[in-house]
């Protein structure tokens, strides 16, 4: 066994194993730093030109100096060496580095297995369906330059390789099923992972300012899928509740310090809307509902402006039950330093709105009114609803309302806003997504970046917390039909219904098949195993149960396999004539007239006396039936076969 | 295989069960599931590792992919094992039957390997103890020949041992392999002395007695009657045509010197030198045509002459005073 290991590795095996790294960590060259890449592929080529005998071997006191700059280089990088991204740098170049001195079938075997391992770290940026796809066929080049290096150095064609590991990965998605079912899981985490913040993920932001959100709309991603229990509310009471931004400062606006809610107060009338959201990660807190949540879930908590926050920042899937009620009354009993914290504003900026919003309290008795006469001369004065307003500078909501009069929500939502608080009267500014579209395929709705919105609330003595949303009042269409008919002629159609009247259908099949994967694939935790073999009623309670399970399971896959191998194997079934002739063999061997092995068939039944039996001339013919059969040219001797096989069952009697 | 020192009772009673299980075979070595032994590679357990590795991993991150993919490379393994045991099930293994070899020279075993499936066979090795394994393929209901080349080290009469057939195909997570115990005799006959002066010398010391042989010889002497089981090939087909019935030509054959090799007459050298001397002997004896016998201790064999004379005093030249015959035979990397 030993010698195997050290044998040198042969020149084919060499590049096979090369190219499948290259293959495996290819998809990685973007989220690796440029020198790590650049580093794999030098190593890589340095490689293959060694094999072709072009370059030496690099020496061992090149190398261990360049192992330790590369641990240093991925430090100085990441400032650190675990968690995901840097555990992939220092992965990408100490496995290179190991193809340097890889010389050995050994050390071939290992790097395969690196590639294996590779596989693992691509879903820990992507587990979508076509990461997946990829990576089956990865999966497939590796194990078939697994058997490139066990073929020893005999001719295995190309096609043959390929149809070999395809073959052993296809036999493998059984079994690996049985397996995802039934292997009990284990809640995790088992150790502590570091919650490193993950680049490139778009969503909504802890603070608000004009532009943020309208760079938010460019993007055509899902942020979440909801499904449904009952039928889903009308596109204008869709609205999802994410951040709540209470602090202004002239510019921005941001959360107060999360408070978690004491006693959740609130005067409902109505039944619950129940809903399952499926959220795609966000790389922060928020978790979204309809407005306005009435139930706490775990891991999470409500703050006392109804916001839900999840304890851990949300970097993969996340799928959670909620209930919502349309109708409301919440913060009847608003605490005072609450409300006086929602009217601050600084005074220094934007003076003229100001002014504007203390001369509305001094012409108005009660808030309504106020509220009304803003609403509008948002209505009324033309403003105009666009992605693409001019730029403002530091009064920007006195530009915004007194001279440019063109904005996205986050503009109307900001100003009227502001212009509440200078009339005294508490406001806050609620992001997060309004509408969204319904996939009739699938039967839920889909919520996408595009869809993210701000609104205000504003609290009235005796109604409390009440929403107000200006950017309906100038443009009814965007809370009524959504993003695309409000600025048709701005936005490139997100919604597929709008933007693909031909493959509308086909989308939104693919958009259910997304829905599924994430529902049956990524979310397949303790809990839903635990429902999903309580739904199949089979008996399967507990652990042990599993495993019981598990391992039948196995037996008889495996079994089965085996016993179709078996019969592939077997030698092909003689036709049906020459079962009859041997039936009729063993009729005459027990009449005592057995066949030599020597004698020919033809020869040997000449050779029994007729008159021995029953029927003389029965034989003769069943002997004439049996060459027509197989020496005639019938197409269908079905009916001959019956014959004989009567003639041969009735020969005893 | 295993260094590990068994109790004589349990160590007796796996031999026993070994030798019900690979009983020794003259003839075909069928591989069926009785005699097939299949265990991980260090590979398949590095593979092991690194899957509950991911396994953990798996569940630290909750990543389902990562599940995913940890039951997937599961699946595979238990695939392969399947796979690697499949790919040497069922396979025949003949040893044809060596030629003797003088001692310093390979001894060429040949197999003769076949199976009767529709599938294909790859990267099968054999291997005699520790030395390099030859790999082959088998198509299918196809047949080949290994040829394993044996250094020969002694002389003597040795039983072929430790001989494996296995494969690791196809991913070499698994080492399949079965026992190869076949009955058949290894003979290598003793290293022939190439010294010509000791030969020389050796020859004058045997008796010159000379004869002359009517049996057999080179020169056509006459013709005469044909006797049943003589060859053939002496029959004078002339003189058949010619209507004379069948007639054997008979030759007269040069005057044969005959020899005796004699070990007492050998003073100096070892046991060993002594029967190299011997043995380059025989062989020039019978290169020579000389009618030569041989006088061992306790064994006599007459004068004689022919193929056949010569391979039964090489035979008994190899396993003179043989200390263990029936032993395995040694390798070189003991």
């Amino acid at each position: 066994m030993r010698s195997i290991a050290l044998e040198i590795a042969n020149r084919s095996s060499v590049f096979a194993v090369c190219f499948c790294f290259l293959f495996a960590i290819a998809p990685h060259f973007p989220h690796l730093p440029l020198w790590v890449s650049g580093m794999v592929v030098l190593s890589l080529s340095w490689r293959c030109l060694q094999n072709l005998g072009r370059f030496g071997e690099v020496p061992k006191w090149i190398l261990i100096p360049m192992v330790i700059a590369g641990g240093v280089g991925v430090f100085a990088e990441y400032w650190t060496v675990v968690g995901r991204d840097a555990g992939l740098a220092l992965l990408a170049v100490m496995s290179s580095f190991k193809f340097l001195e890889s010389r050995r079938h050994r050390d071939l075997l290992i790097l395969v297995f690196l590639c294996y391992f590779l596989i693992a770290t691509h879903f820990l940026f992507s587990q979508s369906i076509p990461t997946a796809a990829m990576m089956l066929v990865t999966l497939i080049v590796i194990t078939a330059t697994l058997v490139t290096i066990n073929k020893r150095e005999q001719q295995v064609s190309l096609r043959e390789l390929l149809q070999t590991s395809s073959r052993l990965v296809m036999l493998s998605i059984p079994l690996m099923l049985i397996l995802f079912v039934l292997v009990p899981r284990v809640p995790g985490p088992l150790w502590g992972l570091t919650n490193e913040q993950r680049g490139g993920i778009t969503g909504l932001s802890d603070s608000m300012s004009p532009g943020k959100i309208s760079n938010l709309i460019r993007s055509n991603e899902v942020a979440f899928r909801v499904d449904f229990e009952g039928n889903v509310p009308p596109q204008s009471q869709l609205y999802w509740r994410g951040p709540v931004m209470a602090q202004y400062n002239g510019y921005r606006w941001t959360q107060l310090s999360r408070q978690p809610m004491r006693r959740l107060s609130l005067n409902v009338s109505e039944e619950a809307i129940k809903y399952t959201v499926t959220l795609e990660p966000n790389g922060e807190q928020w978790l979204l509902a309809l407005d306005v949540p009435t139930l706490l879930i775990a891991d999470s908590l409500m703050t006392r402006d109804f916001q839900l926050i999840s304890k851990k920042k949300i970097n993969d899937l996340r799928r959670y039950s909620m209930e919502s009620r349309l109708s409301y009354k919440i913060g009847l009993d608003e605490a005072q330093d609450y409300l006086q914290k929602t009217t601050a504003y600084p005074e220094q900026f934007n003076p003229q709105t100001i002014a504007l919003g203390k001369s509305l309290a001094a012409r108005f008795n009660s808030s309504d009114e106020i509220l009304n006469e803003v609403l509008g001369m948002f209505r009324n004065e033309e403003f105009i609803y666009t992605l693409k307003p001019p730029l403002l500078g530091d009064n920007s909501v006195d530009e915004f309302l007194f001279k440019t009069r063109r904005g996205f929500c986050e503009h109307f939502a900001g100003s009227f806003a502001l212009l509440m608080r200078a009339a005294g009267i508490p406001a806050r500014i609620v992001t997060g997504y309004q509408g969204g579209e319904f996939n009739k395929v699938g039967n839920y709705l889909i919520v996408r970046q595009s869809d993210a919105h701000a609104w205000t609330e504003v609290w009235i003595t005796d109604r409390g917390w009440i929403r107000v949303d200006p950017t309906a009042a100038v443009s009814p269409n965007r809370i009524e039909s959504g993003l695309d008919d409000a600025l048709a002629d701005e936005t490139s159609n997100f919604r597929i219904q709008k933007r693909n009247p031909i493959f509308g259908d086909l989308l939104y099949r693919w958009d259910d098949l997304q829905h599924n994967w994430n529902d049956w694939v990524l979310n397949y935790d303790e809990n839903k195993q635990r429902s999903f073999l309580n739904k199949l009623d089979l008996g399967i309670k507990n652990w042990s149960d599993m495993v019981i399970a598990l391992v039948i399971m196995l037996v008889a896959v495996t079994g089965s396999f085996w016993l179709i191998a078996w019969y592939r194997e077997l030698p092909p079934r003689p036709p049906g004539y020459e079962i009859l002739f041997r039936r009729l063999l063993r009729k005459l061997a027990r009449r005592g007239f057995e066949k030599k092995p020597s004698e020919d068939s033809r020869a040997f039944l000449q050779r029994i006396p007729a008159q021995q039996l029953a029927q003389p001339d029965q034989l003769a013919r069943i002997i004439d039936l049996y060459n027509r059969i197989k020496y005639g040219r019938h197409g269908d001797s079905t009916l001959l076969l019956k014959q004989m096989r009567s003639m041969i069952n009735s020969l005893q009697a | 295989m295993i260094a590990l020192r068994l109790p004589r009772p349990v160590r007796r009673y796996f031999d026993n069960w070994f030798e019900a299980h690979n009983p020794l075979s003259r003839g075909t070595i069928v591989l069926h599931n009785r005699r097939l032994y299949i265990l991980p590679t260090r590979f398949g357990y590095l593979f092991a590792a690194m899957l509950l590795f991911m396994f953990l991993a798996a569940i630290n991150y909750q990543n389902s992919m990562a599940f995913v993919l940890t039951f997937m490379l599961t699946s595979l393994a238990i695939i392969s094992l399947w796979h690697t045991h499949k790919n040497l099930l069922n396979i025949n293994v003949e040893l044809l039957t060596p030629r003797p070899v003088f001692c310093g020279e390979f001894c060429q075993l040949k197999f003769a390997i076949s199976h009767r499936n529709q599938s294909r066979r790859y990267a099968i090795g054999i291997q005699y103890d520790q030395l390099p394994p030859v790999y082959f393929k088998l198509d299918p209901e196809g047949s080949t020949v290994a040829v394993i080349k044996l250094p020969t080290q002694l002389r003597g009469l040795f039983k072929p041992s430790g001989i494996t057939v296995f494969t690791r195909y196809p991913t070499g997570l698994f080492h399949a392999w079965g026992w190869l115990r076949f009955d058949i005799p290894l003979l290598i006959y003793p290293r022939p002395l190439e010294d010509a002066k000791l030969q020389q010398s050796l020859v004058e010391q045997s008796d010159g007695q000379t004869s002359t042989s009517t049996i057999e010889g080179d020169d056509f002497a006459g013709l005469r009657e044909h006797r049943i089981g003589e060859s053939l090939r002496h029959v004078s087909w002339k003189a058949y045509a010619q209507g004379k019935g069948l007639l054997t030509k008979t030759f007269q054959g040069h005057a044969r010197p005959s020899l005796w090799i004699d070990w007492q007459l050998l003073t100096h050298g070892s046991q060993e030198d002594k029967l190299s001397f011997m043995t380059a002997l025989v062989l020039s004896a019978e290169k020579q045509g000389q009618k030569y016998g041989l006088r061992l201790p306790g064994k006599v064999i007459e004068q004689s002459y022919g193929s056949a004379h010569r391979n039964n005093c090489l035979q008994t030249l190899a396993v003179f005073k043989q200390s263990d015959p029936e032993r395995e035979l040694p390798l070189a990397s003991d």
